[in-house]
């Protein structure tokens, strides 16, 4: 799968959010939470897109996240 | 078009300060019995009285000083005739002030200073605006009995300055503006020089004022009681016959300016000394830096284009609304709705911004919507709202005063915020002890009778592990203000962070060689922070616009709900604001996830009163951000966009990427004063207003809303709500308002901390702070006093992250990035005006060893490369700049600063990362960019 510039973006932006997020407890949720809050939905449904192709792009965390979406 | 306001304008000098006493004493003025605070002087409780005591070297802005000798009295059991403006009162006190003595001694002071002045009344520029004059008038001077001797007379002129004159055959020598440069802009750059007969103002050491420390801000201009020093606009227009208040538009200090006019030409800005924010002080860009708006690149006529390698052709307005509305309507039919959006402008009214993003949400159906705060302050309004509750400073400016240590981080607001930077210097002369937290030493770190407790001089990208550091010795040290804790916040959250803070990773000693702060300096600092009585913390985007900018405003929370330092005067987080109104448009709904008042576009109890006042369904999800809105440009899947009064060719990181999405749109809409960066991509150019032109409000840093009064009317016919209101209506969806002020009315009745706001209101007090509703009728200087606006405080652990963007060896040095005091922004205004002779181009601050090993001299030309791309300036060496990190502003667009900066962004609100930029430079010819 080859990405446009938008979705190596939101790729960046999941893992980074994953990777700041304050406590190590339940980050997936804490991903979750934050996607609702500032994404649109055709960013969540992109990062679905690409979790479903090339999860190794994404960290565990931000996979988890994608999963509890469904 | 609102007829433009003229209020009452109080124009009286009380000639000495005001005393902060709380206790009074009575005094007895010519009779007339009067109550005033202790410590009052005998001038300022006679013009209380109602009497004006003459005077010269006195005015209510600055101490008494006692040198005119014109303000004499007599006091009942006193001796001699002591000076009125530096006698303080006591209780029953009795004071003549017009006595056949008194009136004997002042004419004969008056007859001195006038022997020795040009006798030249009605050809002179200040002619019907000279305390001189009006002073020989008051004492009944008719005659100077001396004869022609030794004078000034033939002293010359310095017209160095490009906005004021000074004249020394005019001066008296009262030392009021080297009062006024010393007390209110606390730069020192005058004095008087010599004694006795010799004695003269001199800038510096008898420099040219162009070529003294003189920073311009007219202080001293503003002073002066002769045509000494004058604005050169007076000199060429005569003396202004209207005046006009209304607010600056420059940086989010907010300053209240009175604008003196002939006629609807202005003639000059005089700060107001009734300002909340600035009382009565200035700098160069609010006070004379104003030309831009009659400059002859204003665009007033709307534009289009088929194509954007097309020429402009003017059109009339309803040409230029059909052609953007048919233009977006096509895009919607062909690509849906959300493919359009919009950009709300800092630099614009609440009522303007307010305007774009309704016509956003409820006329294109749309959330995307966001601001320019997304590049600057989005951090301060993720980490306050997480913390404290809401996105906002906690202080007045006014609380500085109160502050026993003040925090500086990441911010310099002696160039950005110089007002503001006059009265946190005046402060730390009285002896509060600064912190600076910033890898550049800026000028607070040593300047005139200031010099900085601790400097922690990080590497750029290690905010957070520093804050860490700090909060971990307050912690470990037991300085935690553990009844604050108990009382305000919530303690599950508290004891998390404590226990995260208090690991060996947060030390100092650990984090050292990180961020090149040794451990010491640390623990010197926590310690001088969290010992204090008041401690207060003050921060700029050298905080936010960094990956972890959101951490680290919530770091900054932690450590000041942990030593108690919030909800009273003297402490606080303040974020100093880059714009005039970031933090209204912010309040306004500009962001794509909130309506104005902060409430997610989720909350069903907020969406359905916006939809029940709109009579329109809006969307329950949020829209895009802007860099959201230009990644989907590229990818094809957003086309149109509508850009109040923004150039994000310039502004915005990574420029190649902008124009690449700007390229991919087919109707960029640019509302804006001149052709810039961005338009160069535009199909429709509306002409929008300057300050002078605009009827509204702007919010400062402070929460202050100040009136913005239309001065002159627009330039282009319309109001820039208007126009935004017509394209709303041309795409079937109506707004409709008379003027201004029922916007007004209408951003009240749906925000909350606006509940008690009307343009009535304002007029009637001047400016409010919101919160501002039944809780709090009069406003709120202060947050969070008795609780937080969240209920208890919410402590947030900050784990230190790396940013991505590390030197490296193709790129060894970091770039950082800021502003400079004659310039703003990216130069769109000041550019446009004489402030140009302090800054002509963006220049590359360089240390020296670095610029040694790379055969860079200063003023070199060098080309700086990151992995974003390159651009060429000239070099500056300096020792501002530790080695390994480099400094450039962006001013100037054809400096391209911002070609180099990369798409890293902070991981919460996606603001940029301008601070942080590897970056290699080398030496490059002349053949560049510019020349």
């Amino acid at each position: 799968m080859t990405f446009d510039y938008n979705q190596q973006h939101l790729i960046k932006m999941a893992n980074q959010i994953a990777g700041n997020m304050p406590t190590r407890e339940n980050v997936p949720a804490q991903i979750v939470q934050h996607m609702m809050q500032f994404w649109t939905p055709p960013m969540r449904a992109d990062l679905k897109k690409i979790a479903e192709h090339t999860a190794e792009l994404l960290s565990d965390d931000v996979l988890a996240a994608v999963a509890m979406q469904d | 078009m609102n007829k433009p306001i003229e209020i009452a304008i109080e124009d009286l000098d009380l000639g000495t300060p005001a005393a902060l006493s709380e206790s009074t004493v009575t005094v007895h003025i010519d009779g007339k019995a009067v109550d005033v605070p202790a410590g009052t002087s005998i001038m300022r409780a006679a013009s209380l009285a109602g009497t004006q005591i003459p005077k010269l070297c006195a005015t209510d802005s600055l101490d008494a000083h006692g040198s005119c000798r014109l303000c004499l009295v007599e006091v009942e059991g006193r001796k001699g005739t002591p000076a009125s403006c530096t006698t303080p009162c006591q209780e029953g006190m009795s004071v003549k002030t017009q006595t056949p003595r008194l009136d004997k001694l002042r004419k004969g002071v008056m007859e001195l200073y006038i022997s020795d002045h040009p006798l030249d009344c009605l050809t002179c520029s200040a002619n019907g605006d000279c305390e001189l004059q009006d002073m020989a008038g008051v004492v009944g001077l008719r005659s100077v009995r001396y004869e022609e001797g030794s004078n000034h007379l033939d002293a010359g002129k310095d017209n160095s300055n490009p906005y004021f004159s000074f004249d020394a055959s005019k001066c008296i020598v009262c030392s009021r503006c080297v009062r006024a440069c010393s007390e209110v802009q606390g730069t020192f750059a005058l004095t008087i020089a010599a004694r006795g007969f010799e004695s003269k103002v001199s800038p510096s050491e008898e420099n040219a004022f162009l070529d003294s420390e003189c920073v311009s801000c007219g202080a001293c201009v503003q002073a002066c009681p002769t045509a000494t020093l004058q604005e050169k606009q007076v000199i060429d227009l005569g003396v202004p016959t209207r005046k006009v208040k209304t607010t600056c538009a420059y940086c989010g200090v907010g300053c209240s300016f009175v604008a003196e006019l002939r006629g609807d030409e202005l003639v000059r800005m005089v700060p107001d000394k009734q300002g909340g924010a600035n009382a009565g002080h200035s700098c160069v860009k609010g006070r004379f830096a104003w030309g831009y708006a009659t400059h002859s690149d204003r665009i007033t006529r709307p534009m289009v284009r088929e194509t954007t390698d097309s020429e402009w052709r003017e059109v009339e307005w309803p040409e230029a609304i059909a052609f953007a509305a048919d233009r977006f309507k096509a895009i919607q039919q062909k690509h849906g709705i959300d493919a359009l959006g919009g950009i709300t402008s800092s630099r614009c009214t609440n009522e303007e911004v307010y305007v774009v993003q309704k016509m956003v949400r409820a006329s294109l159906q749309t959330n995307n919507v966001d601001t320019c705060a997304r590049v600057c302050h989005s951090p301060t309004g993720y980490g306050l709202k997480q913390t404290f509750g809401t996105s906002a400073g906690t202080q007045d400016f006014a609380s500085v005063q109160q502050a026993d240590v003040i925090m500086v981080i990441g911010a310099n607001p002696t160039d950005a915020h110089p007002v503001f930077g006059s009265r946190m210097k005046r402060r730390l002369r009285e002896g509060a002890k600064l912190i600076v937290i910033d890898p550049r030493s800026i000028d607070l770190v040593k300047s005139p009778h200031i010099k900085a407790t601790s400097h922690l001089q990080l590497q750029p990208g290690t905010n957070v592990a520093v804050v860490n550091a700090l909060a971990h010795v307050i912690a470990t040290e037991g300085w935690i203000d553990e009844a604050f804790v108990q009382e305000r916040c919530d303690v599950a959250s508290f004891n998390a962070w404590r226990r995260f803070i208090s690991l060996p990773e947060n030390s100092p000693e650990n984090l050292a060689e990180i961020s090149g702060v040794a451990a010491e300096t640390i623990r010197e600092a926590a310690a001088t922070y969290a010992k204090a009585g008041n401690s207060a913390i003050y921060y700029g985007l050298g905080v936010t616009e960094h990956s972890q900018g959101s951490t680290m405003v919530m770091a900054m929370a932690n450590l000041a709900m942990a030593t108690g330092n919030i909800g009273r005067d003297g402490v606080g987080i303040n974020p100093l604001r880059g714009q005039n109104n970031v933090q209204g448009a912010c309040d306004m709904g500009s962001f794509p996830h909130e309506f104005s008042g902060y409430r997610h576009v989720s909350d069903e109890t907020a969406r359905e009163q916006f939809t029940a006042l709109w009579g329109v369904d809006l969307r329950e999800e949020p829209g895009m951000r802007i860099p959201n809105m230009l990644d989907a440009a590229i990818s094809g899947n957003f086309r149109g966009m509508y850009i109040q009064g923004e150039d994000i060719a310039q502004s915005d990181p990574n420029s190649q990427h902008v124009a690449a999405a700007l390229s991919a749109m087919d109707c960029v809409v640019v509302q804006d004063l001149f052709l810039n960066e961005t338009s160069k991509f535009a199909h429709v150019f509306l002409p929008g207003t300057s300050f002078l032109e605009k009827d509204g409000t702007f919010t400062n840093a402070e929460r202050r809303i100040n009136r913005v009064r239309p001065v002159v009317p627009p330039a282009s016919g319309l109001a820039e709500w208007q126009v935004t209101c017509a394209l709303s209506e041309a795409m079937g969806y109506t707004m409709d308002y008379a003027n201004a002020s029922e916007i007004m009315d209408e951003i009240a009745a749906l925000t909350p901390t606006f509940a008690g706001v009307s343009f009535d209101l304002l007029d009637e007090r001047g400016s409010i702070q919101w919160p501002c509703n039944e809780q709090a009728p009069e406003g709120t200087p202060i947050m969070h006093a008795q609780r937080f606006v969240r209920g208890e405080g919410q402590f947030v652990t900050t784990p230190y992250v790396p940013t991505d963007e590390r030197s490296t060896r193709k790129f060894p040095l970091l770039l950082t990035t800021g502003r400079i005091l004659s310039q703003y922004n990216v130069g769109a205004q000041t550019r446009r005006t004489d402030n140009t002779v302090w800054h002509a181009e963006d220049i590359l601050e360089i240390h020296e060893a670095d610029a040694e090993l790379r055969g860079v001299a200063d003023g070199d030309w060098i080309e700086v490369a990151s992995r974003a791309g390159s651009t060429r300036m000239r070099a500056h060496i300096s020792d501002d700049i530790p080695a390994g990190v480099v400094y450039t502003t962006f001013h100037h667009p054809v400096s391209g600063t911002n070609v180099i900066t990369t798409d890293n962004s902070d991981w919460a609100t996606n603001c940029p990362e301008y601070k942080v930029t590897a970056v290699e430079i080398r030496p490059s010819s002349a053949i560049a960019v510019g020349m």
